[in-house]
C-alpha cells in the first residue's frame, strides 16, 4: 500500500487488541483455527461468524451487531468461500464495494485450490489466498505465517 | 456448417447426385439435435466442474478433521504405544487420501482445463521438477540428464505437470537402485518433438504398457513405489491435449522408456 496517500498525522498503532474475524461455518476448522492461533501463540481475540450474511451484519454493525461501532475493524477477517446463506466471494465483494471496508486486510482460506476460485478472488481484491493445508503441522505453519505478516509485519491504513 | 447446406440446396448447380436430398424439415430435426447435443455437453462439463468442485472442497474438508485431530490426539504424552500407533496409521491413511485427492484434481483439470499456448523449454521444466523431487527426497543421490534445446509449443502450467508426472515415475521406482538416474532426450522429426523420459528403475513387463497410461492401473504394490495409480494417466492426458501420443517402453537393460511428442518450436 503507498504511505503517501495515508493522512500526514497518523501514527503507528498497536494492533495486538484488535480481533481477527474468522468467517467459517465448520465447527472442525473453527476448532483447529482456534487451536493453531494457540500453537502459533496469537492472541488476538478470535470472534467468529458462521456464514456470510451474519459476517456482513458484524462488518457494518447491523442486525444482530446494530450495536457495534462500524468503524472499529477487526485487524483481518479470515474467510472461507463456501458459506451458507452469503458465500465468501459475495461477502468479499459487499466488503470491496463499501468505503468503510474497502481497504481492510481479507485473507481467504479455504480448501479448494480450484483456479476459479483462486481467480475469482483476486479480481474481487482479496489480499492473499491460502489453501488450507490437510497436514495439521502444516495448517499450523501456515496460520503462523498469516498472523505474523498480517498483525505483525504489515502496516495497517488508519480505519482499517 | 448447417446454413451451407440450406444454401446448397437453393442453388441449381449443387442440384446433382453427390448432393444429398435434405428437405427443410429434415435440416430442423438435424439442428434440433445439434442442439440438444450442445446443452447436453454444456450441462455435462457443468457437472463434471461441479464434481470437481465437490471433490476439492467437501471431501477434503473432513480429511483435514480427521488429519488434525488425529495429530492432537497422537500429541497426547500418556498415550499406549498400540493406540499411539492405530492414530499413526488413521494420519497416514488421511495424508494417502488427501494425495489420491490432489491427484484426482490434476487428471481432471488436465482434461478441461483451456489450453493457454506457449513456447516452452522442457530442459527447464524437467530441472524444476528435478529440484522439486531432491527438495523432498534429499537423501536420494540423483543424476538427472536433459538434453539442450528441447523447445516446444504448450500450456506451460500442463507441461509442467506433465514432466513433473513423468519424473515422479521415474524417481518412485528406482528406490531399489543405489542411485535414481533419469535421462531426458528429445529429437526433432518435422513439425514435432519427439522426447524420451529414461530411468534406470525396476522397469516393467510390456504386456501392460498400454494398461499402465489408464486411470487407477497400479502394476506395483506401495512397498515397491506403486502411488494412486494417476501419474501416468495424467501424463497421457497432458499429451493427448496437445495432440501427441505418450507411449511406455520397458528397456531390455532394465529400466522405463516414456516417449511423446509435441509441437516443435520453429528453428528448435
Amino acid at each position: 500500500m503507498p504511505t503517501d496517500t495515508l493522512p500526514a498525522d497518523r501514527t503507528p498503532r498497536d494492533t495486538s487488541h484488535r480481533e481477527i474475524l474468522l468467517v467459517e461455518d465448520n465447527p472442525d476448522d473453527i476448532e483447529l483455527t482456534r487451536i493453531a492461533f494457540g500453537e502459533a501463540k496469537i492472541a488476538n481475540e478470535l470472534t467468529v461468524v458462521h456464514d456470510g450474511a451474519e459476517a456482513l451484519d458484524y462488518l457494518f454493525a447491523r442486525g444482530a451487531y446494530a450495536g457495534r461501532d462500524p468503524h472499529h475493524l477487526p485487524s483481518i477477517v479470515l474467510l472461507d468461500l463456501n458459506l451458507p446463506k452469503v458465500d465468501g466471494r459475495e461477502v468479499l465483494q459487499a466488503i470491496r464495494d463499501n468505503p468503510l471496508t474497502r481497504s481492510l486486510p481479507v485473507v481467504v482460506m479455504t480448501t479448494s485450490a480450484e483456479p476459479f476460485d483462486v481467480e475469482a478472488s483476486y479480481a474481487l481484491g482479496v489480499n492473499s489466498y491460502i489453501q488450507k493445508p490437510v497436514d495439521f503441522e502444516r495448517f499450523v505453519w501456515a496460520v503462523k505465517q498469516v498472523g505474523l505478516y498480517w498483525l505483525v509485519l504489515n502496516q495497517p491504513r488508519e480505519g482499517g | 456448417m448447417l446454413s451451407t447446406l440450406v444454401w446448397g440446396l437453393d442453388d441449381p448447380s449443387m442440384s446433382d447426385a453427390r448432393v444429398p436430398e435434405f428437405s427443410i424439415d429434415d435440416v430442423a430435426a438435424l439442428q434440433r439435435q445439434l442442439d440438444a447435443c450442445r446443452a447436453e455437453l454444456a450441462a455435462l462439463r457443468q457437472e463434471q466442474a461441479t464434481f470437481a468442485h465437490g471433490i476439492s472442497h467437501d471431501l477434503r474438508a473432513p480429511l483435514r478433521a480427521i488429519e488434525s485431530f488425529a495429530a492432537l490426539a497422537a500429541a497426547d504424552a500418556g498415550l499406549a504405544a498400540g493406540t499411539r500407533g492405530h492414530i499413526e496409521r488413521v494420519r497416514a491413511a488421511a495424508t494417502r487420501m488427501s494425495g489420491l485427492i490432489e491427484a484426482l484434481l490434476e487428471y481432471s483439470r488436465a482434461g478441461r482445463a483451456a489450453l493457454d499456448p506457449d513456447w516452452v523449454d522442457l530442459g527447464l521444466l524437467v530441472e524444476w521438477a528435478g529440484a522439486e523431487l531432491r527438495e523432498a527426497d534429499p537423501s536420494r543421490e540423483a543424476t538427472i540428464d536433459v538434453d539442450p534445446g528441447l523447445r516446444v509449443r504448450g500450456d506451460a502450467h500442463l507441461l509442467k505437470v506433465l514432466v513433473q508426472q513423468l519424473l515422479d515415475n521415474a524417481w518412485k521406482f528406482s528406490r531399489t537402485r543405489d542411485c535414481v538416474w533419469i535421462r531426458v532426450s528429445g529429437a526433432r522429426a518435422g513439425a514435432r518433438m519427439h522426447v524420451a523420459v529414461r530411468d534406470a528403475g525396476c522397469g516393467f513387463d510390456m504386456r501392460y504398457a498400454e494398461k499402465m497410461l489408464q486411470p487407477f492401473q497400479r502394476l506395483h504394490g506401495p512397498e515397491q513405489g506403486g502411488g494412486h495409480g494417476l501419474g501416468l494417466a495424467i501424463a497421457q492426458r497432458i499429451v493427448a491435449r496437445h495432440g501427441g501420443q505418450l507411449r511406455a517402453h520397458a528397456l531390455a537393460e532394465g529400466g522405463s522408456e516414456f516417449r511423446f511428442d509435441l509441437e516443435a518450436a520453429p528453428g528448435g
